[in-house]
């Protein structure tokens, strides 16, 4: 009988659970980790590429950090091929704004017309969710760096720092012990926080080597993108595995100690 | 057959639009505001197709308080009238186009600068210092043209006002007697008589 | 009088030796009548800092040559011209509208300079608006160069 409420997403248990998207999220905390850490002057995103292979063609492109556009860039988690739905909606939804406005979307109005779109599936006849969590680090010129998290429900929510994916409440319980918070002093364009971005590339990479089971990090299995302003414009750049190895190396004090 | 001009500064824009309604040869009203409060910083001022007026600036005036509900900010005066050109172009494709021609100005809270946009039924836009439609523009052009300066302040622009207004009431046939002058500055709009030029 | 010209302009592009040059000029108007002179009507399709997939000149004239003909039966009243470089800095460039052929002929040659096109360009750009009415204000000139893009404003007769 359990099954009863199981097979259609529209359809609420009696407890009034909506099983098919608590599973979605399920699905969600076994994909690769994606990490988001805000800073005064920038934003990180980390994500762990899971599964690879030597037989495997390394892609050219990023596998879990995508760009959204000029000013939101995104790590996802949970099933590429939904994701690369959500992806390819989000550059529309964008660049549509762009067409009528000129002006940047702002980065929330970007997230709900995502989000909209999530809630639509757990709603609406007979489809299943989008199995996919985002991360989405964005600027704009109201609310300056802002770093947002969303579900397969369609929720999101606004942080200072992140974690979707496997180990999540392992990696939140450490992004909380070490985020350096300042509610006394609010920080540049509102985000109360005194980190840098090289804390934050460093907190990033010390949350990986602790949830991540492997003996030694590697550019392979990583990915790095960080949202900045240059010039007063936002400017993304998504890490080649180069400058993946040198932040590693760069961070080698904070993620040796393997007591994990 | 209509009067639609407007001047913008660095920190302001005066609007003026002539109050008269016409019906083939008969005036039908001469106190009629032509001028749409779209949001706090931005007024649309309009001319053309009777009917058609009136419905696009509701539209659109719907259409930005629509934007401002949802996301709670108002769209800039830059956003508006590329939204109001886009709209105007998408209907200008369809089986009803708008014959409306527009000046939208407004006051750039962020970018700290006023600004101006010509807009024609056509959908050609262009951000301008000065602009005027219709008949009329063939005389304001010269005055505004030769008037004009870069860092000009409120007073001068209601003196070229003042100076337009009479080459209109000069050397134009039709008899445009009451305008509406609206300044937008960082403090919204207020409007000011013609007697008080 | 065509619609073409209504709203009046004139656009040209060059391709000089590892470079092109594309240049507009500056006035918007309602047939005779003058409603702005500073009006962009350059604008940049991909920055050439731009990493991984950029879209080449050849290929974006492709889609623009389609969306034209999209509406071959109602169509944009536009004509756009097109230049840029492609991955060998190889130049290319599009149409020119045609009042503008008499002068390019007779100034362009192959393989010019970045500065030298420059020159040509605005010489070919300048005394070609200054026989026409409804063109002119000024022009906007963008040469393109593997290095970068260099802008400059030119002063025409301002009538």
């Amino acid at each position: 009988m359990a099954r009863r409420y199981d097979s259609r997403t529209t359809i609420f248990s009696p407890e009034g659970r909506l099983y098919q998207v608590e599973y979605a999220m399920e699905a969600i905390s076994h994909a690769g980790t994606v990490i988001g850490v805000l800073s005064k002057d920038g934003i990180v995103l980390a994500a762990e590429r899971q599964a690879t292979s030597k037989l495997l063609e390394q892609e050219i492109g990023s596998e879990k950090i995508y760009e959204m556009n000029d000013n939101v860039v995104a790590g996802v988690a949970g099933l590429t091929a939904d994701a690369n739905i959500l992806i390819n909606q989000s550059r529309l939804i964008a660049q549509r704004y762009l067409m009528t406005y000129d002006s940047p979307i702002p980065v929330e109005q970007l997230v709900r017309q995502l989000c909209d779109l999530k809630q639509g599936y757990t709603q609406f006849g007979g489809l299943r969710p989008f199995g996919v969590s985002f991360l989405c680090a964005g600027w704009d010129q109201k609310f300056g760096f802002q770093l947002y998290q969303s579900d397969p429900a369609g929720n999101y929510s606004s942080w200072k720092a992140a974690c979707i994916g496997e180990n999540f409440t392992n990696a939140q319980s450490i992004l909380k012990q070490e985020y350096k918070d300042d509610d006394a002093a609010e920080g540049v364009d509102g985000a109360a926080t005194q980190m840098s971005l090289d804390d934050a590339l460093q907190l990033a990479c010390k949350v990986l080597s602790k949830t991540i089971d492997t003996a030694k990090l590697t550019s392979e299995k990583l990915e790095f993108a960080t949202l900045t302003l240059k010039d007063g414009r936002p400017s993304i750049s998504i890490y080649s595995s180069a400058e993946i190895d040198a932040l590693l190396e760069k961070n080698e004090a904070v993620i040796k100690p393997a007591d994990n | 057959m209509e009067a639609q001009f407007a001047i913008a500064g660095k920190d302001f824009v005066v609007s003026v639009t002539d109050k008269n309604v016409v019906h083939s040869i008969v005036k039908m009203k001469h106190t009629q505001d032509k001028t749409w409060q779209l949001l706090p910083m931005t007024l649309m001022s309009v001319c053309g197709e009777p009917g058609d007026t009136d419905s696009y600036a509701e539209y659109i005036q719907g259409n930005a308080k629509l934007y401002s509900v949802r996301n709670a900010r108002d769209l800039s005066v830059g956003e508006t009238a590329n939204f109001i050109r886009g709209e105007l172009a998408r209907a200008l494709r369809s089986r009803n186009p708008f014959q409306v021609n527009l000046l939208v100005a407004g006051y750039d809270k962020e970018k700290k600068e006023a600004a101006l946009y010509w807009i024609d039924y056509l959908a050609a836009m262009a951000k301008v210092p000065y602009g005027a439609h219709g008949y009329c523009s063939y005389f304001l052009y010269s005055v505004m043209d030769r008037e004009y300066t870069e860092d000009i302040t409120l007073e001068q622009a209601l003196d070229i006002v003042k100076k337009c207004i009479a080459v209109i009431k000069t050397r134009f046939m039709i008899d445009l007697p009451d305008f509406t002058i609206k300044i937008i500055d960082q403090n919204g709009t207020r409007e000011i008589e013609q007697s008080d030029l | 009088m065509s619609i073409m010209e209504y709203n009046g302009s004139a656009v040209v592009a060059m391709v000089g030796k590892n470079c092109v040059a594309i240049a507009a000029d500056k006035r918007l108007g309602q047939r005779a009548l003058t409603v702005d002179m500073n009006f962009q009507k350059v604008f940049p399709i991909t920055d050439r800092t731009a990493e991984e997939r950029i879209i080449e000149p050849k290929t974006f004239s492709n889609l623009v040559s389609h969306m034209l003909y999209e509406r071959r039966f109602g169509p944009y009243f536009v004509e756009p011209v097109i230049a840029g470089l492609d991955k060998d800095n190889k130049p290319f460039v599009g149409t020119a509208s045609d009042n503008l052929f008499g002068m390019c002929e007779s100034l362009w040659e192959p393989d010019l300079e970045p500065e030298e096109l420059f020159e040509t360009i605005s010489q070919a750009l300048l005394n070609a608006v200054d026989r026409d009415a409804m063109s002119g204000w000024g022009a906007v000139v963008h040469v393109i160069t593997k290095d970068g893009v260099i802008t400059r404003d030119l002063k025409g007769r301002m009538d």
